[in-house]
This record gives structure tokens, sequence and C-alpha cells, in this order.
């Protein structure tokens, strides 16, 4: 009879919580919950901040909840320090995130501004947590800067990779200018300042898009080299009519190749042979350029 | 039509240099499976440990290939041979040299090393008997002065192993 009355109590107490989770989901709005788990101890929230970037926080509830504090985690680099009474809910929890989050904003728009006009090489996909950038400076050498996530305007910790004098070179102008960092102009032009050199742009994405590598040399563009004359440097310029093949080639190189094989036939000053790639017909001609 | 006697001897033009250190990149990102690039600052001549896959004849076993690239890869294929002891295999000889026609008449730039690789393995894979060609002893003979097997006129033996 006894251990009756303890599983009664027990669902009760289980009947309780759930009805208070769900009332505390419904405050912030279903549409925002992201994940749960099936007894509803670990809930995730997905929160749009001021600038509209999406963020995660998970949230571990105890089943005495709302008695203990629920312990969060989110993609951000340092957490806030939860304010919790047994009185409170899942909407302060999600209203004390959103103000988090808006203190970060100078931090996060600190690190969109490295992303748009430096050449960062790691992280390739940054989370929202991660505060640090490598970039290209030129000369083969890096900087990994590590940006303050409290005062993210503030002069970041660095440190430099590369060859051994030029990398000196910068370390001391990089003392030496430490002092000139201030706050409030922009982060580039800080950089710049400091290490007294100008910095190499992000490579423009689109452009290495259109630039398309040839199926034979895998170069985009040709060496330079005194054998091909005023082929030096030049991108690709026949494509295989095959639309379910595509390749692209320097004509240059599709000939040298059509010339190596016993297949090919030539017509004037066209070679007529097969794509080497889905071996559908291709002609090219050769008169184009002298060898 | 381009003589081949002296692949691996003159060195690669800047075509096959610039082409060979792409795929040694996508290579150690992607390494076909079984294969491992045995590390040199040679870029004209990659030496690769084959194992043989599992389940097959040639499980547990290792074999070294040696990859030499002519001066004008890919326009022309590279040789690719085992160094001695190679497999027990009916297209195989006992000197290396590989019946393979993708290594000689059906080479296109459109392969690579690693496509090469991984012929090579399913050839292995898919072999029933280990035994050498049949003639094997009159070829390895005739080759005796090092003769390159890009030099062979090559028949190629059905293509069902």
């Amino acid at each position: 009879m006894e251990c009756a009355a303890e599983r009664s109590r027990e669902l009760a107490q289980a009947s309780t919580f759930y009805r208070a989770v769900y009332s505390e989901i419904e405050e912030v709005g279903w549409e925002n919950l992201a994940r749960f788990s099936g007894d509803l101890t670990s809930l995730s929230f997905r929160i749009i901040d001021g600038k509209g970037r999406v963020h995660v926080m998970e949230i571990q509830l105890d089943k005495t909840h709302p008695k203990c504090p629920p312990s969060i985690s989110a993609d951000v680099p340092y957490l806030f320090n939860l304010k919790w009474s047994s009185k409170s809910r899942l909407k302060d929890v999600v209203r004390q995130f959103k103000k988090h989050l808006e203190n970060l904003q100078a931090f996060w728009s600190t690190l969109d501004d490295i992303d748009r006009s430096l050449w960062v090489v790691d992280p390739k996909q940054a989370s929202p947590a991660v505060s640090y950038r490598q970039i290209i400076i030129g000369n083969d050498c890096c900087i990994t800067l590590f940006i303050n996530s409290v005062d993210p305007r503030s002069l970041p910790e660095c440190r430099f990779i590369g060859s051994g004098p030029f990398v000196n070179t910068l370390r001391n102008r990089w003392r030496r200018n430490s002092k000139r960092w201030i706050k409030d102009k922009p982060f580039l032009e800080n950089l710049e300042c400091l290490l007294e050199t100008q910095l190499p742009m992000p490579p423009d994405v689109e452009k290495n898009d259109q630039q398309v590598e040839c199926g034979i040399c895998y170069a985009q563009s040709l060496p330079i080299d005194d054998e091909l004359r005023d082929k030096n440097g030049t991108g690709t310029d026949y494509t295989c009519d095959n639309t379910s093949c595509n390749k692209a080639f320097h004509s240059i190189c599709l000939v040298d190749w059509l010339r190596s094989i016993t297949t090919t036939r030539q017509s004037f000053d066209v070679l007529f042979g097969s794509c080497p790639y889905c071996s559908e017909p291709v002609a090219v001609k050769i008169n184009s350029f002298k060898r | 039509m381009t003589s081949s006697s002296a692949s691996g001897r003159k060195t690669l033009s800047k075509i096959a240099c610039n082409r060979l250190q792409k795929e040694l990149v996508e290579w150690q990102v992607n390494p076909p499976a079984g294969f491992k690039h045995k590390v040199t600052d040679n870029l004209q001549r990659w030496v690769i440990e084959v194992n043989g896959a599992p389940g097959t004849l040639y499980s547990n076993e290792t074999f070294q290939l040696q990859v030499d690239f002519p001066e004008h890869y890919p326009m022309e294929a590279p040789q690719v041979i085992f160094v001695p002891p190679a497999p027990l295999h009916p297209h195989i000889y006992s000197n290396g040299h590989i019946c393979l026609d993708i290594l000689y008449d059906s080479w296109s730039p459109a392969m690579t090393v690693s496509s090469i690789c991984i012929s090579i393995l399913s050839m292995l894979s898919s072999s029933t008997v280990k035994q050498r060609p049949e003639d094997n002893d009159r070829y390895v003979k005739n080759c005796r002065n090092g003769r390159s097997p890009k030099e062979t006129r090559w028949w190629f033996h059905d293509d069902k192993v």
C-alpha cells in the first residue's frame, strides 16, 4: 500500500512538472522551441537577435523546477549569470539571454568587420562563439587575432605565424605601435596602422567562381611561359558542347592532348577528336596560336 | 606519337608540375582507400603503398607502386609498375609491369593517379586465381635491359579480371 502511495506521489509530482514546463514554453512561444527531450528536462530555443542572427540556447531543467535554477548553454563566447528565484520562469531565462545577445552585438560586428575586409583563412565557417580569426597579411605570414568578447574594440591579443625575420619585424612594430590603437577607429585602420602595412583584401569569391579550372592542366590560367607566347596567363576558352559534361579547357591544352593521340583527325586547321571526360566529339581550332 | 623512352628522366614541364601539385593536395585531403602515398620531395616519382582489400585473395598483403611522370604529363600517361615482389596476378608480370589499358592506349587526362590506383586495386580485388600471365617468362626476358612497360606493344587480356 505504501508503495502505491509513493508511486502516486511521484506521478503527481511529474504531472505538475510537465504542466508547469508546458505552460512556460507556451509563454516563450512554441514556434521558438527547436528541440526537446521526451521528459522535457532538456529544451532548445531558437532566439533571433536584433541584427537577425539566429542563436540556439539549450536549457537543462531540474526535476524540481522551478526550485533549482536551470543550466544553460549556447553558441556565445561567454555566458551570463542567470538571475533566478523560485518564482522565475523560462521566459525570464529567454529575456536575460536576449539581453546578453544585445551586449554581444559589438563583438559580432567587429568580427563581421574582419570577415568582410580581411583575408580570413581560419575559421572557414565561424560559430558565433569563436572569438579568433587567422588572417593572411602577405609575405607568407599570418596573424591570429583574439578578439576580447567583453571589450571587442580594444587591442586584440595576437600571434604571428610565418618566416622568422619578417615575423620579427612585424612583432616589433606591433609592440612599438600598440599605444596607437584607438577604439573608435575602424578595426582595419587600426590593424594597418600597427603593422605599418597595407593588408590584403579577401579574395573575391565571385570572381573565383567565374574562373574555371581547365580539365587537363587543372589551372585556371596558363602559366607564364615563353613557349606559350601570347597565350600567357589566359583562362579557359573552350567548353565541351555536351551539356551534361560542360568541362572547360584551355584550347591549347586540348590541342596538345588531341595531338598526342593517334585517333585524332585534322581537317585544315581544325582537330577532331573526343572530349577526354565524356568522349563526345570535340572540334578545336589550332591556328589561334603558334608553337 | 611522342616517344616515351625518356619518360621519368626529363624534368616536368610547368603544366605537369602544377597539375601534380594539385593532384597531391587532393590526394592528401581525400586519399583513395587502401593506399598510402610515401612522402618524398620528388614530385616526379610517387611511391604508393597498396593494401590488398579485405576479403580478397590479396587481403593482408602490401605492395608498392612506383609512379613516374613524363615531362608532358597529363598529355602522356604516367609509368606505373609494382616494385617487385609484385602481386601474383594473371595481368601482372613478375618484373612489376601491369597489363592495364588505361596505363597505355586508353589513358586520358581526365584520369588521375588516384583513379589509376582505384583501377589497379579493383583489378587485384576481382582476381580469382593467383598466377602469373602465361607469357611471363618470355616477356620478362625481353625486358631485361630495363625497358619501360610503355614501350611494350600491349594487347589487352580479357576485361573480366
